[in-house]
């Protein structure tokens, strides 16, 4: 086990310095030199040498003991990404920005979830009937509509017609009654793919030969749904969950945007309006790392539950 | 794995996480405090006075830091008073020495950067600390421009910050003969040549505020977020994207509200507060809100107190705020707003580049794509209404503004002409003019919407015209390297000189620099460095009006429009009256509170009776 | 998988592919929805081709959705109202009417969302192309190769999938965005189908590369290396041929997602600017909606929602018809 845990954990170098390489040829070779927007609208040029300098713009990019990967490699290890072109601290950024959006997408996670999975059981019990065939249309419905048609509407709809929530956050007010309506929005917007793909999860377990012996010996239809079908329907479903974890501390940006809630789906906005590569290159990083421990962990779960998975 | 363990489990989460947010939100103020409830169309970028460039930056940090000099804020024509200084400066004869004396027993703010955690007096020092600080390269501040070779000995000093790797390793004794503190409240600046404006350009703003060098020492990089100044407010939350909240600082020394100012401000009330001690607010919150619509919304709502000189009312809601004969409409007029309207001094333009090969050497061009534009059109439709035709870059409410530029006919609309001019301009170009581009400084709606409108008006003369919509950031470099043909962009009047226009069309001052056209005229630099060492007087007035037709009789650019602004407030929200160059005047508001607190009763009343 | 089934009724054995589309064609929503998807791609071609100067040339036809720029009334008006209009350069008032109204400028709502057509299939389908133009030979290689090719491949690919798709489009489309590649400058609709195109190629990679590793060791490709085919040739008219369904189910499921993209990426200001396109008409719609103008989100969503919907059902019935077991998700 030990030695199957430590495997993993070597495989996951090269995947951290895939994500390393991508990000620098992205924002240092792609993306270029950004020393003239740092130093502001009416900078001189001695300023604006001395950005350059002091970012290590001037470096060379590869093939140096001090070149610019170099530095990107070693911010990127020691977590110390340095300062955002405003001068603040980036890890104070992201640290400022991981509440807000749990507050928002923990929430919608967790009724999406909720919803989705109990409907998903429900739909595949009448399986095959109107209800089935009208809940896949009005999946795939829901799934076509773009989701910033919902968020547009949806608060233009309740929050400026009708005055249910708040419009946009609110720091004096409880953060729930902020992110309410967001939170419903996501649901709905979610629920078609959620569903689709919860459907057809519950769909492969229900037609299992255990299921027709449950029903044969005389359970009852909410006992065999609830305790044997989502029993096993249970690991891809958690399989799902778990990965998406790591997206949840993301937040969803364009809802963030919309109802200015500062978590970090609005700091990445911010960021790609202002260019503002340090950023986006420092939330690339961790939550691609956040994601390959999440994998990590998974996996572990499957050798510790699935007998037939060997450690070698 | 229980499957309904599992979902109770994140259930179980799912409310633990709530209660988290309901409880954070306790510690509410009482009841009585007064609490100002102004909004910023932008994020803050930072509180660090000395590198503070962006408008809304400027705004929070001006409640912070105190500068030497302040508008005053009723009277008008502007006047500048003493702030932190004891009086206005003495000036040598020869306009190069100005002595200032600096008012006795200001303390700064109580903060953990001191030993014993008390603020210290202010001195002189700290004034040549801050201005030290700006020139540091190692720093590099966005606000060394206006320096750049004023003061003498400044520059050495930033010759000789160069040769440290960081800012802190600068030696900031070290003297510079230009700016002394002759004693802890006498500060002498010493400038290579008269720089007439220099208590309007720098020592009003808030790049030259005084700032504890012990705040810089002990934050470092994050002064950004933990500002130290002198002035009537102290920060209390900074969350840059969403909302800034300042508390009352216990400690000011206290001033009170003017009792003089224009002959209008007694019936407009503005005078009412006169004598009594400043500031009002407990509090004062800002909500940052980069969307019109909700901006607009909470004020209806009552949840801001008016849209005030940083952001007028949205295009888009214009017609039900405001009727034909610009007055409020009934429905507002019973909510109790209030509308002002002003002059704002700025001016909108479309550039050309100089560089450009097509657009350089070709006047008849230049001067054919400026008749092409209806501006009125453009004014009616993206303002509202709100802006007047631009026929010089001048804008009204400045001194030097030319009544009679209109004459000029730098801006007439004028299709036929334009149709003549264009022949002319295709003999220089020697064939069809080929296509133009537009460097638009935004994607959003906005600016898809004005690029639309200007490739309209060129075809109208049958001029192909493509746009180019970016980001700021990347305009702002294309801009400054060169590679843009034309360009949008504007600029808002710091003082009330317009030094800072014409600079706009000096050689020295080529992108990076503000010309960013690349205009060069040496009749006009000449010119230039005659007006920029005169003080001010009638024939300086002159001047400005010759360089202005000089620059205006080569067409660097379509100028478009000056600004209108149009603020409309809750009428709870007092003293709030429009000052267009000081920063930080929520010291002078007040709000109502019981007014306020009787207004969602007012709405349900409206509400009720159908409105 | 080359099943050929055999039915009772019907002696005559079919090929798999003439078997799958027989039974598709008895889906008649699917068709009607492949139909629909049929409307849109032309419609998509024919503003591209009456746009050229070429076409302008040859036929003297003015399409009127290419000028969709034009002015046709005053600003905001209401779908199916009748107003009085005057023209930029005319002095007389005429009688005006548009279908879907207009918008802030005059333009005719219903022109613009028929130009977006040709916006949005113009990237989804390029972005198809470049997702499948490398995703498809990376698999197969990696499929056909295995050791360090694969390795790499395989590396490559997952350090890829590792990055958030949301934060690696972004983050593509903010750093191609306005470059210079070999002279030509990468902005508006290009950028888009770049950065949709280069993110989101992982997923079909790996399912190719699964396929070919399943059918590598199968017998026809084993009778083929008997008969002395070069690997290339083993690759490219044996295996792949028989991966094609996978190819196809995924380019018309994929297809929807990459629409949607470009609406958030035009929403972000990444996207096509220049032109008429749904994310943008919907980006306005924020504004608008105070002014109660909302015919322009709605035009631009149903489009939206229509070829969503259309592309979905058929992609549906399509993968149901080719390969029922088959899982992308």
């Amino acid at each position: 086990m030990t030695a199957f845990i430590i495997r993993r954990l070597i495989y996951m170098i090269p995947i951290v310095f895939g994500v390393l390489l991508v990000t620098f040829v992205l924002f240092t070779v792609v993306g270029g030199d950004i020393s003239q927007q740092i130093a502001g609208k009416n900078a001189d040029q001695q300023t604006i040498d001395e950005i350059r300098h002091e970012y290590g713009f001037d470096k060379p990019l590869f093939l140096s003991w001090d070149s610019q990967f170099i530095d990107h490699f070693k911010r990127a290890v020691t977590f110390d990404f340095g300062r955002a072109m405003d001068r603040e601290r980036i890890s104070e950024k992201i640290r400022r920005g991981v509440g807000p959006s749990l507050m928002l997408t923990g929430p919608m996670f967790c009724g999406e979830l909720i919803v989705a999975v109990s409907l998903a059981l429900i739909i595949a019990f009448v399986r095959g009937t109107v209800w089935d065939v009208s809940a896949v249309v009005i999946c795939v419905a829901g799934m076509s509509i773009p989701y910033l048609s919902f968020i547009i509407f949806g608060q233009y709809f309740f929050a400026y017609k009708l005055d249910w929530f708040p419009i946009i956050y609110l720091p004096e007010e409880p953060m729930i009654k902020s992110v309410g309506l967001p939170i419903v929005i996501g649901i709905i917007a979610g629920l078609g793919a959620e569903l689709r793909f919860y459907r057809t999860i519950m769909l492969d377990e229900i037609r299992n030969d255990y299921v027709r012996t449950a029903f044969a010996k005389g359970l009852s239809t909410s006992r065999v749904l609830f305790k044997h079908v989502l029993k096993n329907a249970m690991i891809p479903i958690i399989t799902n969950v778990v990965l998406a974890l790591p997206t949840l501390i993301l937040g969803s940006f364009l809802l963030e945007r919309f109802f200015g809630i500062p978590g970090l789906g609005y700091l990445m906005i911010e960021a790609i309006g202002s260019r503002d590569f340090f950023i986006i290159n420092a939330m690339t990083f961790i939550f691609s790392l956040l994601i390959v421990v999440f994998t990590l962990l998974t996996d572990i779960c499957y050798a510790l539950v699935d007998p037939r998975i060997s450690f070698k | 794995m229980n499957g309904i363990n599992g979902t109770k489990w994140i259930l179980g989460l799912a409310a633990a996480m709530l209660a988290v947010g309901c409880a954070k939100k306790g510690d509410s103020a009482s009841k009585d405090e007064m609490i100002l409830c102004p909004y910023l169309p932008s994020r803050i970028q930072t509180l660090d006075p000395g590198n503070a460039r962006d408008m809304y930056s400027m705004e929070v940090a001006a409640h912070i830091y105190e500068a030497l000099y302040v508008y005053h804020y009723l009277k008008r024509p502007y006047e500048i008073i003493p702030l932190l200084a004891e009086d206005l400066p003495d000036i040598s004869p020869d306009g190069l020495t100005y002595t200032i004396r600096i008012k006795k027993d200001v303390h700064f703010q109580d903060d953990a950067c001191f030993l014993d955690g008390k603020g210290r007096e202010l001195k002189a020092s700290d004034f040549v600390y801050a201005l030290k600080r700006i020139a540091n390269v190692k720093y590099a501040s966005q606000n060394w421009a206006p320096f750049d070779g004023k003061i003498v000995g400044l520059d050495d000093f930033r010759e000789y910050t160069k040769g440290f790797k960081k800012q802190w390793d600068v030696d900031y004794s070290r003297p510079v003969e230009g700016l002394q503190a002759i004693d802890d409240y006498t500060l002498q600046i010493k400038l290579t040549r008269p720089w007439p404006q220099i208590v309007e350009i720098v020592l009003t703003d808030t790049s030259t505020t005084p700032i504890p060098h012990e705040a810089v020492d002990f934050y470092r990089e994050d002064i950004i977020r933990h500002p130290v100044g002198t002035g009537p407010f102290k920060l209390k939350t900074l969350q840059p994207s969403c909302f800034v909240e300042l508390v009352r600082n216990k400690n000011w020394r206290g001033e009170s509200y003017p009792s003089e100012g224009e002959p209008s401000d007694k019936e407009n009330g503005f005078l009412d507060d006169a004598g009594k001690p400043i500031p009002f607010a407990d509090r004062i919150i800002w909500r940052v809100i980069e969307e019109d619509q909700p901006a607009w919304l909470l004020l209806m709502r009552g949840n801001i107190d008016a849209m005030d000189e940083l952001r007028g009312i949205p295009k888009d809601n214009f017609d039900k705020a405001v009727t034909v004969e610009r007055t409020l409409t009934q429905s507002l007029i019973e909510r109790g707003l209030k509308l002002q309207i002003y002059n704002d001094p700025s001016i909108y333009w479309v550039g050309f580049n100089l560089k450009d090969p097509v657009l350089g050497k070709n006047l008849p061009l230049r001067k054919a794509i400026c008749r092409a534009i209806d501006r009125n059109r453009f004014i009616d439709l993206f303002t509202n209404g709100r802006a007047m035709p631009a026929h010089g870059f001048v804008p009204p409410g400045l001194d030097s503004y030319d009544p009679d530029i209109v004459q000029s006919g730098y801006s007439k609309y004028d299709l036929a002409e334009a149709k003549q001019l264009l022949k002319q301009a295709e003999q220089i170009q020697g064939g069809a003019i080929p296509k133009l581009n537009l460097a638009m400084p935004g994607t959003d709606t906005l600016y898809r919407q004005y690029g639309q409108f200007f490739q309209r008006q060129f075809e109208q003369v049958g001029l192909e015209l493509g746009i180019d919509y970016m980001d700021w950031p990347t305009y702002m470099e294309r801009a400054n390297k060169g590679q843009c043909q034309m360009f949008m962009n504007g600029i808002v009047a710091g003082c009330p000189d317009a030094i800072d226009f014409l600079e706009m069309f000096t050689t020295k001052s080529f992108a990076p620099g503000a010309n960013k056209f690349f205009y060069s005229n040496p009749a006009y630099d000449a010119l230039y460095d005659k007006v920029r060492v005169m003080q001010s007087s009638p024939e300086r007035v002159e001047i400005y009006r010759t360089l202005e037709h000089m620059a205006m009789d080569d067409y660097p650019a379509v100028f478009i429009l000056h600004r209108v602004a149009y603020t409309l407030g809750h009428d709870w929200y007092k003293n709030f009256k429009p000052q267009l160059y000081s920063h930080g005047l929520c010291k002078y508001r007040r709000v109502d509170v019981k007014q306020r607190e009787e207004y969602p009763a007012l709405l349900k009343k409206l509400e009720r009776e159908g409105k | 998988m080359s099943e050929t089934t055999t039915q009772q009724n019907e002696p005559v054995s079919r090929g798999y592919w003439s078997d799958a589309f027989r039974r598709l064609r008895r889906r008649k929503l699917a068709m009607v929805c492949f139909i629909i998807v049929l409307i849109y791609a032309a419609m998509a071609a024919f503003v591209g081709i009456v746009e050229t100067e070429t076409f302008k040339k040859i036929f003297k036809l003015d399409v009127p959705i290419v000028r969709w720029n034009e002015q046709v009334g005053p600003s905001y008006q209401k779908p199916m109202a009748q107003y009085d209009f005057k023209p930029e350069q005319s002095e007389t008032k005429v009688k005006g009417w548009s279908l879907f109204g207009t918008d802030f400028l005059g333009e005719s709502t219903l022109r613009k969302t028929l130009y977006g057509v040709k916006t949005s299939m113009l990237v989804a389908f390029c972005a198809s192309i470049i997702s499948i133009g490398i995703g498809v030979p990376l698999g197969a290689l990696a499929g056909y190769y295995r050791g360090w090719v694969d390795e790499t491949i395989v590396w490559f690919y997952t350090t890829l999938g590792t990055i958030p798709y949301i934060l690696l489009l972004m983050a593509f489309a903010v750093a191609l965005r306005g470059r210079e590649f070999f002279g030509v400058e990468i902005r508006g609709a290009p950028a888009v189908y770049l950065a949709i195109g280069l993110t989101s190629w992982v997923g079909l990679c790996r399912l190719i590369r699964g396929e070919i590793i399943k059918r590598k060791e199968s017998e026809y490709v084993l009778a083929a290396r008997a008969m002395g085919c070069s690997d290339f040739r083993i690759l490219f008219s044996h295996l792949l041929p028989n991966v094609f369904h996978i190819i196809l189910i995924n380019f018309s499921l994929r297809f929807v997602s990459f629409i949607h993209a470009e609406v958030i990426l035009s929403f972000l200001g990444l996207g096509e600017n220049d032109k008429p396109s749904w994310g943008a008409m919907i980006d306005a719609a924020r504004t608008e909606l105070a002014r109660d103008v909302w015919w322009e989100m709605a035009a631009a969503t149903a489009a939206i929602f229509l070829i969503s919907l259309a592309l979905n059902i058929f992609s549906d019935a399509l993968r149901d018809c080719l390969d029922p077991k088959l899982r992308i998700d």
